[in-house]
């Protein structure tokens, strides 16, 4: 792949995930930042690592029934399930738009069987435009695919393997932290080819209306987003970049660049805003601005010499 | 994201308030219907903003005028109550799509339940200015009793034609605001009519149930949870019929939160 300006890989916020390279580490959460659209009014995408668009999957999904979100203590539930566009509407609708800015642009892929994720990557290969795929195996709120790949090695590994055989795009696998041991599907994904593991996806949790006795929300469980789940992401990160030679996406509640930074130092490469999103659209650029600011404070040259520096 | 600062936030009765907020002058004017997504501008718990449809909206000569009326419902609303006057707030806004005020129609009914009559309100002020005589704009308030109707007094200001309902009789006639529909809609021709409402979800399925037959067209303002307000993290979607009759999922904060009644699919909610 040929770089583009301003993904030539310089600059002291630069990182490589993979053959990917990065203007900086920091990428918007799937399902977090719609198609890139959305958020156009607010943020320079341009500045951007990487869009990380919406999860697709190979016929359009309309979702679970609401109430799909719930706020919760230092965090938020959702059960979107999914809904989106489809793999060919977003092609045909949403990617030409996005290939003029001068971003990385990230498919998240979801299939409801192992056929269906490569089908859809297939598909995201072909049309261009796409700069890398995140295989999401981790989606918690669908009744087939997701994190019913997510929990099992084998089938992580299968999934990942599938998807490197019709893809010469860098792979990126989003892992669950809803197992044991995270540890055992990020070394899966790693001996299957993938290029990164990015985690963690929400954690399974539930709210309850005492007054009415009923689920908060609709579909009983959701994923736990938000600053709750920042220190459970973080442990798993440093757990994972300390077993694994490919590239640590950190992703779990990142408000701020001091979160960002722990994620850094804790052995993430990159890391993924989420919810942050939803609270202020413009925290993407908040969060650059400050990493730019720390490296400039602590006299760090580059990335390489933040990533997994923490002291023990 | 804006940040305005508060001018007041008076308690109207115990879980009821009236805000307004002093934005820039850069601050799109709003149409009736649209809402925006505010909250304190520190920060803090809980952190997702709250949607809050516009009241009353003020242009002057260096800055805008936001006016809210707000029940206190959860955390969030519980928090935006307690801030003094100059208290900092963050908003994204004016978000959403409002009313369509349609000016070949000459006969409009609004109906308000509850906190719907903030929307009702600003709507009711820009068609004052459309309406020719009084019969051709009917207001009609409805509240669970006469401590909770608020916003009368500035409503009963513009042009149009009163009614006001309790639950309890507590002021006005006793019953609910869809009581009024036969009398009102009676002999109303369904090509000059155009009837607006906002409230709590019985009160519009009820609509949508008695004006089915009618023919009259209606939209109405529809809530749900949200996260962003921008269409992006999909907490909001409501299922609504498109033009070929095809159930399609729409995003209540960009797409809505007004829908034409027969749109929506009632059985969803």
């Amino acid at each position: 792949m040929t770089n583009r300006k301003g993904l030539d890989g310089k600059g002291k916020l630069a990182v490589a995930i993979g053959t990917l390279k990065l203007k900086n580490p920091v990428m918007t959460a799937s399902g977090t930042f719609g198609y890139g659209e959305e958020y156009a009014p607010y943020v320079d995408l341009n500045r951007l690592g990487a869009i990380i668009v919406k999860g697709l999957s190979l016929k359009p999904r309309s979702g679970n029934p609401g109430p799909r979100i719930m706020e919760t203590p230092a965090g938020m539930l959702n059960a979107i399930g999914l809904q989106n566009i489809g793999v060919k509407s977003f092609i045909r609708n949403k990617l030409p738009y996005l290939r003029q800015f001068d971003t990385a642009i990230i498919a998240n892929v979801y299939g409801e069987t192992i056929e269906e994720y490569l089908r859809v990557s297939e598909i995201l290969t072909a049309a261009g435009g796409v700069h890398a795929l995140e295989i999401n195996v981790s989606c918690p709120n669908v009744k087939r695919g997701g994190v019913a790949f997510g929990t099992d090695p084998d089938m992580v590994a299968e999934v990942t393997n599938g998807v490197k055989d019709v893809t010469d795009l860098p792979v990126i696998v989003k892992l669950s932290p809803n197992v044991t041991d995270i540890c055992v599907m990020a070394k899966a994904a790693e001996a299957a080819g993938a290029d990164a593991v990015s985690l963690i996806n929400t954690i399974t949790g539930m709210s309850v209306d005492v007054e009415k006795r009923i689920p908060h929300l609709k579909n009983i469980t959701g994923g736990l987003s938000g600053p709750a789940i920042k220190p459970v992401a973080l442990r798993m990160v440093w757990q994972v970049a300390g077993r694994v030679r490919i590239p640590v996406i950190g992703v779990g509640g990142i408000m701020s660049p001091r979160d960002a930074l722990e994620f850094f130092i804790a052995g993430a490469r990159a890391i993924q805003v989420g919810t942050a999103n939803f609270v202020e659209p413009r925290a993407t650029m908040r969060i650059i601005d400050g990493i730019g600011a720390y490296m400039k404070r602590h006299r760090i040259l580059d990335m390489d010499n933040l990533v997994g520096s923490l002291r023990i | 994201m804006w940040t305005g600062s508060i001018i007041f936030n008076n308690k109207l009765g115990p879980q009821h308030l009236h805000m307004a907020v002093r934005l820039p002058s850069e601050f799109v004017n709003p149409s009736p219907g649209q809402f925006v997504m505010i909250r304190p501008a520190r920060g803090g718990e809980p952190l997702l903003s709250r949607p809050l449809s516009i009241y009353q909206f003020t242009r002057n000569q260096d800055h805008v005028i936001l006016e809210f009326l707000y029940r206190i419902v959860g955390q969030g609303t519980e928090l935006l109550s307690r801030l003094p006057s100059a208290a900092e707030v963050a908003m994204l806004g004016p978000l959403g799509n409002g009313f369509r005020i349609e000016k070949n129609r000459s006969h409009r009914i609004l109906l308000a339940g509850g906190m719907g009559v903030a929307p009702i309100t600003f709507l009711a002020q820009r068609l004052n200015d459309l309406v020719v005589t009084k019969a051709e704009l009917q207001i009609c308030l409805g509240a669970k009793s006469c401590a909770e109707i608020v916003g009368v007094e500035r409503i009963k200001g513009f042009q149009g034609l009163m009614n006001i309902v309790t639950d309890d009789g507590t002021i006005g006639s006793c019953g609910l605001v869809t009581d009024l529909l036969p009398d009102i809609t009676r002999g109303c021709d369904p090509c000059q009519t155009m009837i607006y409402a906002c409230g709590p979800m019985a009160m519009l399925r009820t609509l949508a149930e008695e004006l089915a037959p009618t023919r009259i067209p209606c939209q109405v303002s529809i809530e749900e949870r949200m996260a962003c307000g921008l269409g992006a993290c999909l907490g909001c979607a409501v299922d609504v019929h498109n033009r070929r009759g095809r159930r399609v999922k729409k995003s209540l904060c960009k797409d809505g939160p007004v829908f034409n009644i027969e749109d929506i699919c009632w059985e969803q909610l």
